[in-house]
């Protein structure tokens, strides 16, 4: 008797062990959700005669200016992003946060660069990321073609003459005895049963 | 096909019935065998799988050792392609009458041999959907570029090569083999082309055949040296050197005689062949072997002479890493053991015989494989310039286990290709369209 009792007060335990754990589990879940909210980020370009600066103002749901958020600023390149500003760029009490940007950023052939400001990892808001296009880049132009000297390093417009006669001499050779063997198989279908040898 | 198929089948002469029956009669073994192929094959897509879904990270290749088991790969499977050439120009020009039955053989191995190249080579693409771009953005000044142009032509010829010596054997599974299942006599009617022995067509297929024997030579020659010269035409230690064309081009020679000969022993075995397939096959392809094993020693020593001689700064750490450092045991292996020791061993007579020398062939392809191994890691982990401050992951390579089963399933691919092409047709050509001397033993069999 004294025994089952034990044991029904371990299974109580257990039991309450459990289910105190699953409730906090999504307490801890629940409150994540809750506290979680999207921050609004404004972005304001300023560019003077010599320098050019972001300013980046974020704001909560109630449209209050948010304080200390740590924000990202990036520039797209072709493999990944390049970082811009400070280490760190944390908003003030108006929300504000400003950096300079580089002026010696390559863009596309007419200068397009495009910025990207993120929000991440933050314990208060959710990720987010703000993409704009903008012409503050260096314009990139294609390399011309007209100018380069032909070499082995040129591109692939400027290849020197020597190479591209001797790799189409032998293309054109190979391919040439290949199309017709291909034509030989051809005609040898077309011949029809006649004076055939048997097997 | 049921036994009871076979027992269906009409067959004209015992030569006709020998070669054939393979085609009607499934084994057990041959379902077991290409079971196991597949399930290795299985393995390895999902190594690939796992390589496109994370990328090469999963590789252990990082920025020295950027190529790692996949080039080695693929450049011994280049070499082994070459063997095609070997049997179908080198020895049909030079009227070697002893190895035409094992021409099919050779032409078989070229393209499974070929095909594996390709994949392989896709399968080192981090992103193999921006193949195309290769092809789109071509710089004929690329020596990748020479290469993806003529491992695409000696595909093509290869597979002509194949289908030409294959059409009057074609021709006559599609008269013949009455009790084959339908798609196959659909297969045979397609491709047999018109064929019906017309002295005509047999005049033209004499013709594409010595069009083909001569110009698959210097394609077959242009594959393999294209391959060396995207190691030449890179500055690392090992590959900066002239030699490399020639050293290549015999080492594939041999390593294509020696897959050769361990193809020969399992058809033989397995599909009942030994009339065809003979002991004095055996033993002309030892001695062939030997001479190969030899130009390919000759050019080694050239290899390694003059760098070991002078032992000049990276080289030198290069060649002492081979000799005596971390690579010493593979290096002497792949020596020793896959060149000196067979050579010698080929020097006996009874050392070609076929087990023994089957055996040999194991070696040298094994000694070829990790040769290619030995080629590409230890030059790329020695930069001419320094290096410095780098993750400890990027001084080693230890293949991860995508990289090995994915290496696995290409040659599962391999011999599955083999396998496939070796059931479908006559391994051993049946009908003779090329002038063949009344005495040849072999081609003449009769019941």
């Amino acid at each position: 008797m004294k025994t089952t009792i034990i044991n029904i007060i371990w299974i109580l335990k257990i039991s309450w062990s459990l289910l105190f754990i699953f409730f906090n589990f999504h307490m801890v879940l629940g409150q994540e959700d809750e506290s979680m909210e999207d921050a609004k980020i404004a972005l304001d370009f300023v560019a003077d005669t010599d320098s050019k600066f972001i300013v980046a103002t974020a704001t909560n749901s109630n449209n209050e200016p948010i304080e200390d958020l740590e924000l990202y600023f990036y520039v797209k390149r072709s493999f990944s992003n390049l970082p811009i500003g400070d280490i760190f760029n944390a908003t003030d009490e108006n929300g504000t946060v400003k950096i300079e940007f580089p002026n010696d950023l390559p863009g596309d052939s007419e200068g397009n660069v495009t910025i990207l400001v993120k929000v991440i990892d933050s314990d208060l808001y959710n990720d987010l990321t703000i993409e704009t296009i903008k012409k503050w880049g260096v314009p990139s132009l294609p390399p011309d073609q007209f100018q380069e000297k032909r070499s082995l390093w040129a591109a692939a417009a400027n290849a020197p003459i020597p190479l591209i006669l001797i790799i189409s001499a032998l293309i054109f050779s190979i391919w040439f005895i290949i199309f017709y063997i291909i034509y030989m198989f051809f005609k040898i279908s077309k011949i029809e049963i006649i004076n055939s040898k048997s097997y | 096909m049921s036994k009871q198929g076979e027992h269906k089948q009409e067959f004209n002469d015992r030569r006709e019935k020998d070669l054939l029956r393979h085609i009607l009669k499934t084994s057990l073994s041959y379902k077991l065998w290409v079971g196991f192929l597949i399930l290795v094959i299985l393995i390895g897509t999902y190594g690939y799988y796992r390589q496109l879904k994370y990328g090469l990270i999963v590789t252990a290749m990082r920025d020295y050792t950027s190529w790692g088991i996949y080039i080695s790969n693929f450049v011994f499977f280049v070499a082994i392609s070459l063997v095609g050439s070997l049997f179908s120009s080198i020895l049909k020009l030079n009227k070697n009458e002893w190895s035409k039955p094992l021409t099919r053989i050779s032409e078989i191995i070229a393209v499974s041999a070929i095909i594996c190249a390709i994949v392989i080579i896709i399968v080192d693409m981090g992103r193999p959907d921006r193949f195309f771009y290769v092809i789109k953005y071509l710089r004929i000044q690329s020596p990748i570029i020479w290469d993806v142009i003529i491992i695409s032509t000696y595909l093509v010829i290869s597979l002509i090569l194949l289908y030409t010596s294959l059409l009057p054997d074609v021709a006559l599974c599609r008269d013949r083999l009455t009790a084959v299942p339908k798609w196959k006599k659909k297969l045979y009617r397609i491709m047999a082309i018109n064929w019906h022995n017309d002295p005509k067509q047999v005049a033209m297929l004499q013709k594409v055949t010595k069009i083909l024997a001569i110009s698959v030579l210097p394609v077959a020659f242009a594959i393999h040296t294209v391959t060396s010269w995207l190691f030449a035409t890179t500055w690392r230690p090992g590959w900066d050197s002239t030699n490399l064309g020639p050293y290549f081009v015999s080492g594939a020679f041999m390593a294509g005689a020696a897959a050769i000969i361990i193809a020969m022993y399992f058809i033989r075995k397995f599909i009942n062949l030994n009339a065809y397939i003979t002991e004095s096959h055996f033993d002309k392809m030892g001695k062939l072997l030997v001479l190969l094993s030899l130009v390919y020693l000759y050019f080694n020593i050239n290899e390694y002479l003059g760098p070991a001689f002078k032992m000049v700064g990276v080289e030198g750490e290069h060649i002492t890493e081979l000799f005596v450092g971390k690579y010493a045991p593979m290096y002497w292996f792949v020596q020793l053991g896959g060149l000196v020791l067979p050579i010698v061993l080929l020097l006996f007579k009874g050392m070609r015989r076929s087990l023994p020398i089957s055996i040999i062939s194991t070696f040298i392809i094994l000694g070829a494989w990790f040769k290619r191994f030995l080629i590409v890691i230890p030059s790329l982990q020695h930069p001419y310039l320094p290096i410095q401050g780098v993750d400890e992951s990027y001084l080693h390579y230890n293949p991860t286990w995508e990289e090995w089963t994915i290496t696995l399933a290409s040659f599962a691919w391999f011999l599955l290709i083999i396998t496939v092409l070796i059931k479908l047709f006559p391994i051993i050509p049946i009908q003779k369209h090329e002038h063949v001397s009344k005495r040849h033993p072999i081609l003449n069999f009769q019941k």
